[in-house]
């Protein structure tokens, strides 16, 4: 008796998070590296009140069944791997990766962390680190002395030292990929982390034939939120979530209705 | 007794069932894939055997119930969202999941990779490929970029993997909802090839078909129609029942 109002809560309730997912993509509208997240709804279960192909008669059936849905839920939300724009900063340590791989971090309980930001900086020590202070992988060290960093599109960090006429080769940057990156789980610091869902990283060198992509030095990869297409969602959900709000009050009037038939 | 009282009663009861018809549409206005219902009256007693045979007797036991709601298969709008593995099925036809109940039909095409690189859905159930070879295979996805055709065939870097499993199924087959965005086809139902115009875009969603608009104006029909049974009810009540139990033992 109460379906319709339970049903509309639950179209209310996922757009509620579509709004909620939309606000969290526009936030990071301008966070380097940040990928934005894509909500996907399914249907929750039918009642069969007359199924379909029953029995009408000896001789007929029902032509079509009454299957009542009981609403909407949230699925999954997704992680959206395409590219965003790049951005030239001109700092010899920003990167862009040009293709699906990550930077290797590794955070402080010792876990690796992946990330499409490509902001990195140089530590006390010379260690090549993050916005966060946490290392990119494998670990490479730029003597202080350096004059030129130079980062190849294979991830082949050398440097220029004064007195030398050749460029020396301080390390090489590795990238990782997933088989299922929309599995990735976010932590936030636009980190993410692998999970059974990712698989374990596909790690390589950049270039290669694993679809990690090349490394472009001296620019930073904008967030891929598509501030228009947000836009969209967010009046797709507020008419969504008005619409339903009208079936609730539709639902209201109706059992109103009935109790005022006894008078 | 009148039976005006139980026509109106049973008009207003089929439009309360008939809003829970409404209302899952609505929920599921963002659901991709999703096909939405569409309510359908019937007379009670077309359905009577022996039919009824006498004017008077056919006119007190018309009885309108709801008769069901039928699946509306129209297209829904084909959105991009780029994703490699995001597919959006054009024309008619059910992309073919392999669940543990068996055998399920959805045009929900937000599939994904597992760790083994097999195409699943959101729920994590294998797409199964149609290759003759590798026919009610899963389809297990190379690593490397990721192509698929308008007849659904994925290729990796140039090479043929597989191709997707499109189904149709005769007009007059009674496809069932299950949730999840899945379609359970009855066991006797034969599935068949697609159109040629059926075509598989890859980076694409199809939206629900749920019209807000149609949706709507149903919405404030059933409203109003309510608003009228239960006038018609009122009168039933107030005026002749009313006159019936009070007025008529006083003369």
């Amino acid at each position: 008796m109460y379906r319709a109002l339970y049903t509309a809560a639950s179209g209310m309730e996922t757009q509620q998070l579509n709004l909620d997912n939309v606000a969290n993509n526009l936030a990071n509208a301008n966070t380097a590296g940040f990928r934005r997240r894509r909500l996907q709804f399914q249907d929750l279960v039918y009642q069969n009140l007359v199924s379909p192909g029953a029995a009408a008669t000896q001789q007929t059936i029902y032509p079509a069944g009454l299957q009542i849905g009981l609403g909407a839920r949230t699925a999954a939300s997704e992680v959206i791997q395409l590219q965003g724009d790049f951005n030239q900063t001109g700092n010899p340590l920003d990167m862009t990766i040009q293709g699906q791989g990550f930077f290797q971090v590794q955070l402080p309980t010792g876990e690796l962390a992946f990330t499409r930001s490509g902001a990195f900086h140089l530590d006390q020590t010379g260690i090549i680190v993050d916005a966060q202070g946490n290392q990119l992988q494998p670990a490479i060290t730029i003597p202080a002395s350096a004059t030129n960093i130079t980062i190849g599109s294979d991830g082949t960090v050398s440097v220029q030292l004064p007195g030398q006429q050749q460029a020396q080769q301080v390390g090489s940057i590795q990238l990782a990929t997933f088989a299922n990156p929309g599995g990735l789980s976010s932590v936030g610091n636009n980190y993410f982390l692998e999970t059974t869902a990712s698989g374990n990283p596909i790690v390589g060198t950049p270039g290669g034939t694993e679809g990690l992509g090349t490394i472009l030095q001296g620019s930073l990869e904008n967030s891929n939120v598509d501030v228009v297409g947000e836009f969209i969602q967010m009046i797709l959900a507020q008419r969504s979530y008005e619409a339903n709000s009208r079936v609730v009050h539709a639902a209201d009037q109706m059992f109103q209705t009935i109790n005022g038939l006894t008078s | 007794m009148n039976s005006g009282f139980y026509s109106a009663y049973t008009g207003f009861a089929a439009r309360l069932d008939a809003l829970d018809v409404i209302a899952n549409n609505l929920a599921n206005a963002s659901t991709s894939g999703f096909k939405s219902q569409r309510e359908f009256y019937r007379s009670f007693s077309a359905w009577l055997q022996p039919s009824l045979t006498t004017p008077i007797n056919q006119a007190v036991n018309q009885f309108g119930v709801l008769g069901g709601a039928r699946l509306d298969l129209s297209q829904g709008t084909v959105e991009p969202t780029g994703n490699d593995t995001d597919l959006a099925l054009e024309g008619p036809g059910f992309f073919t999941v392999l669940t543990k109940n068996g055998l399920r039909y959805t045009r929900d095409g937000s599939f994904r990779l597992d760790k083994n690189r097999n195409l699943i859905t959101d729920q994590g159930d294998q797409v199964l490929s149609e290759q003759p070879n590798r026919r009610d295979q899963p389809i297990q996805v190379p690593s490397g970029k990721m192509t698929i055709s308008p007849d659904g065939s994925i290729s990796v870097d140039g090479a043929l993997v597989a191709k997707v499993r499109v189904e149709d199924f005769p007009a007059d087959t009674q496809l069932t909802q299950e949730g999840n965005s899945y379609f359970v086809a009855p066991a006797a139902a034969v599935a068949g090839k697609p159109p040629a115009s059926t075509t598989v875009q890859q980076g694409s969603l199809e939206k629900s078909n749920s019209d807000a608009i149609r949706t709507t104006v149903a919405l404030i029909d059933l409203q109003r129609t309510a608003q009228t049974m239960e006038r018609a009810l009122a009168i039933f009540h107030n005026e002749f029942n009313r006159t019936a139990a009070q007025d008529l033992p006083k003369v």
